[in-house]
């Protein structure tokens, strides 16, 4: 095959970058990204008959969801292990990774709301956001989860001690399944960038807030993970201005 | 006839615009290109005050045919800066709407001299602004639901962020065709 000898300019910019970040990362996980992989990459994404062809335009390609689109977990599991390490190498300390991990989710959060609510009501006569509080942490529980992760969250809890705070509960997050966090930084948690996505999708929809993750581990579900909702003032404010009408 | 599309960024900053002449109704339009340049000259300032006080725009965009030395004139008479202040100032009006009309379409949500502005709201909070002078409600939901689509594109687009504006020729194209279409 002539993409072989010849790579597209795009691919050889992702192998070359697939290669030196196997030169950097742990002695673990190198043996995980070989360099075979490059050229598989090639052959999926070249593999149409005629390499001249014009890529289809972003406007071209329908926004609805297809069985092909699907990505598999482990192809995820590999992507995300490299967004943590491509991460934890610029960071000094655990908090500012998670505070990147958070920036990255989002970025995937924005998307994710614009696109979930248009597969569902754009074929509706009258699109609706959500506006009310409560509902749109039900959204977020288990519409947003569904979409994200295949399953709704395991719980919605709201904080005893605190009016502002509200928790969703996930049993067994799937991004970080894979993950086994070091003993000194016990601290950490990956699920930041879940975090980074509810924090989108509340600022979105109108709702700002301060989104934390953190490790609950239970005898039953080691990888209990929380994420911790802090609402701003103005969010309870307008609930209740809401509520008294 | 004209309408003008605005799409507004979460913190209102600007991200693409849109002038269409609508071919429905028969009203000659001197050039849509010169036109579409702003003017900082004196005259058109003084178009802009009178227009604001709202005494004679009315005889003012019905009379103006381009064409002599009136010089820059917008579809209905009216400056581009005049255009984008209205279209800022509704702003105001819909921020009130949406915080407890959970639609997103509202259409007619403002009213200033012979302009109207329908507005659509997505749900991350971006903001498509459409003035326009006529009635056309099922007309300008199916524009909104069409430049939602196109929106939600550009946004899935990783090279993209909520405040770049929007440069894409395919995008300008496609909300053209759309308007041509629906306005």
């Amino acid at each position: 095959m002539s993409a072989y000898a010849q790579p597209h300019p795009r691919f050889s910019v992702l192998s070359s970058s697939s290669l030196s970040s196997a030169d950097h990362s742990s002695p673990t996980s190198t043996t995980r990204f070989s360099y075979p992989s490059a050229p598989s990459i090639n052959t999926t994404l070249v593999g149409s008959p005629k390499p001249s062809a014009v890529r289809p335009n972003i406007y071209d390609r329908p926004l609805n969801k297809t069985r092909t689109a699907e990505v598999s977990s482990s192809a995820f599991a590999f992507l995300f292990s490299e967004v943590v390490q491509y991460t934890q190498k610029r960071v000094a300390g655990i908090t500012d990774l998670e505070r990147r991990l958070n920036t990255l989710g989002y970025r995937i959060g924005t998307r994710v709301l614009e696109l979930m609510v248009w597969r569902t009501e754009s074929t509706g006569k009258a699109p609706k956001r959500e506006i009310r509080f409560l509902p749109t942490l039900m959204f977020i529980h288990t519409q947003v989860w569904r979409a994200v992760f295949g399953k709704p969250a395991d719980a919605l809890e709201k904080s005893v001690e605190n009016e502002d705070e509200y928790m969703i509960i996930d049993n067994d997050p799937p991004i970080t399944r894979n993950i086994s966090v070091p003993r000194d930084m016990s601290s950490l948690s990956c699920s930041s960038y879940t975090a980074g996505i509810v924090e989108a999708v509340l600022d979105g929809l109108g709702f700002p807030a301060r989104v934390t993750a953190h490790n609950t581990p239970t005898q039953q579900y080691p990888g209990r993970t929380v994420i911790l909702i802090k609402f701003e003032k103005s969010v309870l404010e307008r609930e209740e201005a809401m509520s008294a009408k | 006839m004209s309408h003008h599309l605005f799409i507004l960024s979460p913190s209102d900053s600007p991200l693409y615009s849109l002038t269409h002449f609508s071919s429905k109704p028969v009203q000659s339009v001197s050039s849509p290109l010169a036109s579409n340049l702003p003017s900082w000259s004196t005259s058109a300032f003084a178009g802009t005050l009178t227009s604001l006080t709202g005494a004679s725009s009315a005889t003012q965009s019905h009379h103006a045919q381009g064409g002599g030395g009136s010089g820059v004139r917008m579809g209905g008479g009216q400056d581009r800066h005049v255009i984008q202040m209205i279209a800022n100032a509704s702003l105001d009006v819909i921020e009130e709407v949406m915080r407890r009309d959970s639609a997103m379409y509202l259409k007619s949500v403002d009213k200033f001299n012979e302009w109207t502005i329908s507005a659509f709201i997505t749900p991350g909070n971006f903001k498509f602004l459409l003035l326009h002078e006529s009635k056309n409600d099922e007309g300008i939901r199916s524009f909104f639901n069409e430049v939602w689509e196109l929106y939600v594109k550009t946004t899935l687009n990783p090279f993209h962020t909520a405040h770049t504006p929007i440069r894409s020729s395919v995008f300008d194209t496609r909300v053209r065709a759309s308007a041509k279409k629906y306005l």
